[in-house]
């Protein structure tokens, strides 16, 4: 028993010791932090201007509410959604590019699950960007908006956001893993981006959509990344358990597809390089 | 105790064709054109315990195609092979606790970070003991000398520097088979030497196994007891570095420069031209090669002469500004080899009379 937990204990600590050095070099790319912060500040602007407008022009001026948002909710909403989606590493590039100068090779030959190896550079990269782009868009909503009227949650949204990490992650694992068949894997991150933005719910919430679109939607892997923990934050935690289950309903499904790619995929992969 | 057996491993790969032009491209995008390319064509190898081999072949000879199958990172079309009691590309996570990596053109250190946050990554990875870990790695910086560059981040490190960190953190969990692909390239000299010597000195202390690539003649030389030379995918020759030695790498090219701005060629023949007689007051064993005008470049047989007699006669009849004395390039060598066994089966079979 105690040696089971002890091989237990060494697994675990091989990835936290990878999540940790990726911690670590990060903090090499201030640059990069500076840079999405600036453009983070600059769309929240615009949308806070955008939705200001659009309030006004409703006729309860801005205490008016729309699919059960008031102006408040949506600023946080989008606050909450644009630091999720800035803070996503680049997955796909960083993939591609390993396969294509051979950098793949000196993972595949360490004794480490290549999966659970991006993973966990995902989340080192990701979790610190992440409250970093919070701090700087919450000081924005405060400023503007006010305080939010989370309550409960808070409690809800972070529950909702490790999964919803792991999910972003596996969604562009999936399709970064297709460089180990084809050159090019942009065009399709291209594309996943987009989805993200639009069905994912970042840009305008799922309840302010023409109901055919929602109806589509509810069928799809994006709402689970972005929607479901900005939408539990501001209303409260209402509707948690359901988010809940459907978001590991999908990391269950999607992980299993990645794994299947990932066994094909390497059997396939032709490492470049000398 | 064999580390390392195969039996008729072969890799084919499918390459697609493309003529130039734009027209030729916009085609290729619904009817591409496949070719197949045999890369590495049923290569029987045994390597035992502690032996130490050099694995030679020009450019496209099938060298990295083969130790990626070795490594577990590329699946063969057919035959099989058994590394330290695996199948490769089957247990390639388990293969990978018991044997080290180096490659000269790829990095496993963290860009950014110092040298030391990759030992105690790897030594997480490779889930050593804290204790042992510790101690090895201490010996480690010791014997590689790598204490000043321990905190300074790989990207400011020289590319000496920064391969020995590298060796170095491929020894962390005493692999017992080490295969080195290309781990001198670009270095200076002194560098080169320190590293040969690092890797003798494991080999000798520990036993470990050392299958080695290299273009430069002086690895294989300091390095390894046996050759394998390959080339278009099957093996070529397979025998002791001496007897490769006495072949192949008999051979040393020394390059004259003289002041005479006509070049040497003069010296040897009054008239200025291509001359019979200009090649036979040439030194005894050499021959002359190809070169510039302004120089006199001559392929010494070691086998027949020395390098100091050469120059010694050389000396007492030019005035010399500048001299090297260099391996021939790998290539050249092989080339030469395999011209010989390609004519060998001509002979044998004979034309019709």
């Amino acid at each position: 028993m105690s040696q089971v937990l002890n091989r237990l204990g060494k697994k675990t600590a091989k990835y936290i010791a990878v999540g940790r050095i990726t911690l670590k070099q990060q903090l090499a790319y201030r640059m990069d932090f500076l840079m999405r912060s600036m453009f983070m500040l600059l769309i929240l602007y615009v949308f806070m201007q955008l939705w200001t407008a659009a309030y006004s022009a409703q006729g309860g001026g801005l205490q008016a509410t729309m699919g059960g948002f008031s102006l408040k909710d949506i600023i946080w909403y989008l606050v909450l959604t644009e630091a999720f989606s800035l803070a996503f590493p680049r997955l796909c590039t960083q993939i591609e590019e390993e396969v294509k100068n051979g950098g793949v090779a000196v993972r595949l030959l360490t004794p480490i699950s290549y999966n659970g190896y991006q993973y966990f550079v995902y989340m080192g990269e990701g979790l610190l960007r992440f409250l970093i782009l919070l701090a700087c868009g919450s000081a924005i909503g405060l400023l503007f908006v006010g305080p939010p009227e989370f309550g409960g949650g808070w409690a809800a949204f972070a529950a909702l956001g490790l999964g919803n990490f792991t999910l972003a992650f596996l969604l562009n694992l999936c399709v970064a893993l297709c460089a180990f068949w084809v050159e090019e894997t942009r065009g399709l991150e291209f594309v996943l981006q987009k989805l993200q933005f639009t069905a994912g719910g970042m840009l305008i919430p799922l309840d302010l959509m023409p109901h055919w679109l929602q109806q589509i939607c509810v069928w799809l892997p994006f709402q689970a990344v972005l929607y479901f923990p900005a939408k539990a934050a501001v209303s409260g935690g209402a509707g948690l358990g359901g988010y809940l289950l459907l978001q590991l309903l999908w990391i269950v499904l999607l992980g299993g597809l990645a794994a299947w790619i990932y066994a094909r995929g390497v059997r396939r992969l032709n490492v470049n390089g000398g | 105790m064999n580390v390392l057996e195969t039996k008729g491993l072969a890799k084919t790969f499918r390459i697609k064709r493309k003529e130039a032009g734009l027209g030729a491209s916009i085609r290729s995008l619904w009817a591409p054109q496949w070719i197949d390319k045999q890369a590495v064509g049923g290569i029987d190898l045994t390597v035992a315990e502690g032996e130490t081999v050099a694995f030679l072949g020009p450019n496209g000879a099938g060298k990295s195609t083969t130790i990626k199958m070795l490594t577990g990172i590329l699946h063969p079309d057919s035959g099989e092979a058994n590394v330290l009691g695996y199948v490769p590309w089957r247990d390639r996570k388990r293969l990978a606790y018991r044997i080290g990596t180096v490659f000269g053109q790829k990095s496993q250190l963290w860009y950014h970070l110092p040298p030391i946050d990759t030992f105690e990554l790897m030594s997480r990875i490779y889930e050593l003991d804290r204790t042992e870990f510790r101690q090895r790695r201490d010996s480690l910086i010791e014997r590689f000398e790598l204490a000043p560059y321990l905190s300074t981040p790989v990207r400011r490190l020289s590319l000496g520097e920064r391969m020995r960190c590298e060796i170095a953190c491929s020894f962390l969990h005493r692999p017992a088979l080490l295969f080195l692909d290309e781990p001198t390239i670009g270095l200076d000299a002194i560098i080169k030497e320190r590293i040969r010597e690092l890797i003798a000195e494991l080999n000798r202390e520990e036993g470990t196994t050392v299958f080695l690539t290299s273009h430069d003649a002086g690895d294989i030389e300091r390095l390894c007891r046996r050759a394998v030379v390959i080339h278009h995918g099957g093996i070529m020759v397979d025998g002791p570095v001496e007897r490769l030695k006495r072949d192949i790498l008999r051979y040393k090219t020394v390059t004259i420069r003289t002041p005479d701005a006509a070049g040497p060629e003069l010296t040897f023949d009054s008239t200025g031209k291509e001359h019979p007689a200009a090649l036979l007051s040439l030194p005894f064993g050499t021959q002359r090669l190809p070169s510039e005008p302004a120089l006199l470049k001559l392929s010494v047989d070691l086998t027949v002469t020395e390098v100091g007699v050469v120059l010694a006669e050389l000396m007492s009849r030019l005035i010399i500004l500048d001299v090297t004395i260099e391996d021939p390039p790998m290539e050249e060598v092989i080339k030469t080899l395999y011209e010989r066994n390609q004519e060998i089966p001509v002979f044998e079979e004979g034309t019709p009379p």
